[in-house]
């Protein structure tokens, strides 16, 4: 479904992705680990045209999109979940989900309905400002956000950053059951060993710039040494 | 060193011209090397200095008034000497800077668009001002100013006819020019350069910004008040067009033309900009101004280095590529 | 007492036309950070779509309706051609329009001649209430702007087009990412911005004298508006436009237009330059 072939990718001329090729496949929570500073966030950002491919080939579900501009890239499915979440602080829950709507406007999009059964906490504050907010409560919103825009693929950075651990595990069972349900695909940069255990199915390593390996969940489960290798933890 | 070079050659051809040119476009091409020392001074502020100024012509025009009010010797009728009035012109457009710039730039000093708006709006001040100061002129301006009196050793000599006051004007040119690109190419140059790309970490290495600016802002004052100081005894008079919003604007078109990150296309820019409208204004008539508003925007556009600039980098840098 | 009205009549009317020349140039600053020194030429322009729709026998209101097309229109042209390739150059635009400006001037002058032009007050009657008597256009003209302004406010408050613009300003690329095109946003961000100047132009054309040099008068005092009102909530351009607007008019009437002029100013670059944020707060450092 997300070919990335020999792609080249940075910040003016420090390149931070050289030649880098991986595959993510479809219907599967993929997540992709490693230190600071490897280029996991490069590499979403480059997905998501944010930062210009200096050279390679991104392929989504049959397209190439890697010359496409961001909002384009999102109205063919690729739903983005930044790191910081980035929400609109001055609009309400329902403005910041009535803006994705309007983003993906014809598209194959949800109901709030639909999103307020997964995230009842979002009906409650339908009406607040979502600056007033908790970490968390932001981070559901803007995985909400995302989602009812009928991605086909979620493009997660870093979602347990800065938010507690119970609202962790509330996300990541959450986020785990909706990809079941719709068979939607979850590419997950992540450090939070417990958050990729509870949803992932396959696992990226990534150093330099490059995938070093790969491996079933079940594997990681059994065996910590990547882990250590890794992210020393 | 080719850029040493190039400038020794538009110097000499400068210097030859008057042979070719007649006397009459001497007389014009004396203005325009003027115009030329202002653009030099916008040039330094703004391309070396990263400090967009849209009001030059204040300085300009203040170098102007004092000029003119020294030397017709409405302060002290017995101090009427033209080194004096020079000195003061570039010593009152400094100062004003200085203290213009300190309020400006000092602590979270603003920049950018602010910049611009605000020193736009201070030259539309000024020149309001002056067309209503009755007792320098108001609207008409100061009239009879003097030409320059030069005295070495007892004799003197007024720089009345065309030939030495062209002369002298391209040796004070050349001199200034000389002198900044000498500055822009000591460690001042490479502060310059520091602060216009990475102040914060220029500050953090221990230098003074705010010094930095206020000396650029400043130095490049003065040049445009001894431009302006010079200008008075051109035409023999100063008036609030000197000091107000259209030389400013015009000023920023030259260099902009020309290429505000060097300073021998800024001073070009002002001389061909000039020439090309006393020649092209009479051939397309009132369309020239709408030539010139579309070409200084395709040079914005597509050129930002500027029209000149771009080739003469090339020029000067040659074959081996060397960055600057 | 009632001397005063006419006075405060005047002062608001003249407040209100800088808030609509203000509010189009907040629209492109505030989304695009884009300053266009050539607002005052499109405002310009619509009073001369007003002036060449009156000498053709075209009634008012067309001219009323045409103007904010014509300049909306040439709003396009400009985004395309010109703002689109260096909007990310903050500084050039404002060099790119200020040449953008020199030469509408003069396409106006080649067309229309450099000398003034007048426009006929399409209502002549004035409103007597007592010995209070006041021209009955420039109340209409007022009660125009007013719904105007309203209008934009409710444009960039309450409809789908406010929710994405507003998003685009406080987040571009997390708008993008949502699907917003903020390309287009931007072009009809602009749009707007231009059509309303072009409209302002056409609505004050009878009431000062139409000539190529009138758009700076408004330009400079727009800005300064809108940077000492603050540019983050569109209620700053009101309060900006209310402070540079009225003391300029009451130190004009009170004092000498000369004088209200230099201390305006001097008054709207020390509140700029102490309070950067401006009176209303809530804008971003570009």
């Amino acid at each position: 479904m997300l070919e990335i072939h020999n792609l080249s990718s940075g910040y003016g001329d420090a390149m931070v992705l050289r030649d880098f090729s991986c595959q993510i496949d479809t219907g599967k929570v993929t997540a992709l680990m490693g230190r600071n500073g490897m280029g996991k966030t490069t590499l979403v950002k480059t997905i998501m045209g944010l930062i210009r491919a200096k050279s390679g080939r991104i392929m989504f579900d049959g397209t190439a999109i890697e010359k496409q501009p961001t909002h384009q890239i999102s109205r063919n499915g690729m739903g983005y979940v930044p790191q910081g979440r980035e929400i609109f602080a001055d609009f309400t829950v329902t403005e910041n989900l009535r803006l994705s709507l309007l983003g993906h406007e014809g598209g194959n999009v949800l109901t709030l309905q639909q999103i307020y059964d997964w995230f009842p906490i979002l009906k409650e504050r339908a009406e607040q400002r979502a600056g007033t907010f908790s970490g968390g409560q932001q981070q559901i919103l803007a995985i909400a956000r995302s989602l009812i825009g009928g991605p086909k693929m979620l493009l997660l950075d870093e979602p347990t950053e800065g938010i507690q651990p119970s609202i962790v595990h509330e996300i990541g069972v959450q986020l785990k059951r909706i990809a079941h349900e719709t068979g939607l695909s979850i590419l997950i940069v992540e450090q939070n060993v417990d958050m990729v255990r509870t949803l992932a199915d396959e696992v990226l390593f990534m150093e330099n710039g490059a995938i070093q390996e790969r491996c079933d969940i079940n594997a990681m489960r059994d065996d910590d040494s990547l882990l250590h290798r890794y992210l020393s933890v | 060193m080719r850029s040493n070079l190039l400038a020794l050659l538009v110097f000499a051809a400068l210097a030859a011209a008057p042979i070719l040119i007649g006397g009459y476009w001497t007389g014009q091409l004396t203005t325009y090397l003027v115009y030329g020392l202002l653009a030099m001074s916008l040039s330094l502020v703004w391309g070396y200095g990263g400090i967009l100024c849209f009001g030059q012509a204040m300085f300009f025009g203040i170098g102007g008034y004092i000029m003119a009010v020294l030397t017709k010797g409405m302060i002290l009728p017995e101090l009427t000497s033209s080194y004096l009035g020079l000195i003061a012109a570039m010593a009152g457009s400094a100062l004003f800077a200085l203290a213009l710039g300190y309020f400006l730039f000092a602590g979270r000093g603003i920049s950018g668009a602010y910049l611009a708006i605000i020193t736009l709006a201070m030259a539309l001040v000024l020149e309001r001002l002056m067309n209503n100061w009755y007792a320098l002129g108001g609207y008409n301006g100061l009239l009879n100013v003097p030409p320059i009196k030069l005295t070495f050793f007892g004799a003197s000599f007024e720089l009345w006819d065309r030939m030495p006051t062209f002369y002298a004007v391209l040796a004070v040119v050349a001199l200034v020019y000389l002198l900044v690109s000498w500055l822009l190419n000591s460690t001042y140059g490479l502060k310059l350069t520091a602060n216009r790309t990475h102040p914060d970490r220029l500050a953090s290495l221990g230098y003074n910004v705010l010094i930095i600016r206020l000396s650029v802002f400043a130095l490049s004052a003065a040049i445009a008040g001894l431009a302006g100081a010079i200008f008075v005894t051109l035409d023999g008079f100063a008036s609030p067009t000197l000091i107000g919003f259209t030389l400013s604007t015009e000023a920023l078109i030259w260099v902009a033309i020309g290429g505000k990150e060097m300073l021998l296309a800024a001073f070009l820019g002002a001389i061909l900009t000039r020439t090309a409208e006393s020649w092209l204004s009479e051939i397309f008539g009132d369309y020239w101004i709408l030539i010139l508003g579309i070409a200084f925007m395709i040079s914005v556009v597509l050129l930002p280095k500027g029209l000149l600039a771009t080739p003469l980098e090339k020029l000067t840098q040659g074959k081996g590529r060397k960055s600057r | 007492m009632s001397e005063f009205i006419p006075i405060i009549l005047d002062v608001s009317s003249y407040i209100l036309i800088l808030v609509l020349v203000a509010l189009g140039l907040m629209i492109v600053f505030g989304m695009m950070g884009v300053i266009n020194m050539a607002h005052g030429e499109l405002f310009m322009i619509g009073a001369y779509v007003m002036v060449a729709a009156q000498s053709v026998g075209l009634p008012f209101l067309a001219g009323v309706i045409l103007a904010p097309i014509v300049v909306g229109f040439l709003g396009l042209l400009i985004e395309t051609a010109l703002i689109r390739h260096i909007y990310l150059r903050p500084l050039d635009t404002i060099l790119a329009t200020w040449g953008l400006s020199i030469a509408l001037k003069q396409l106006v002058v080649l067309t229309f001649g450099p000398e003034s032009h007048s426009v006929p007050l399409p209502i002549d009657g004035s409103l007597e209430l007592g010995t209070f008597s006041y021209p009955l256009y420039r109340l209409i003209l007022m009660a125009t702007s007013v719904l105007l302004i309203g209008g934009t406010f409710w444009l960039f408050t309450r409809t789908n087009f406010g929710l994405m613009a507003r998003a685009v300003i406080a987040r571009p690329d997390t708008a993008a990412t949502l699907g917003i095109d903020t390309r287009r946003m931007y072009r009809w961000s602009f749009v707007i911005g231009t059509a309303l100047a072009g409209l302002a132009g056409a609505l004050v054309a009878p009431i000062i004298s139409v000539d190529p040099q009138m758009g700076l008068g408004y330009l400079v005092p727009g800005f300064l508006s809108i940077l000492v009102g603050g540019a983050g909530p569109l209620a700053g351009v009101l309060v900006g436009g209310t402070v540079i607007g009225g003391v300029n008019n009451l130190l004009a009437i009170w004092i000498s237009p000369v004088a209200a002029m230099i201390t305006v100013y001097i008054i709207a670059i020390l509140i700029i330059r102490l309070k950067p944020e401006g009176l209303m707060g809530g804008r971003r450092a570009k």
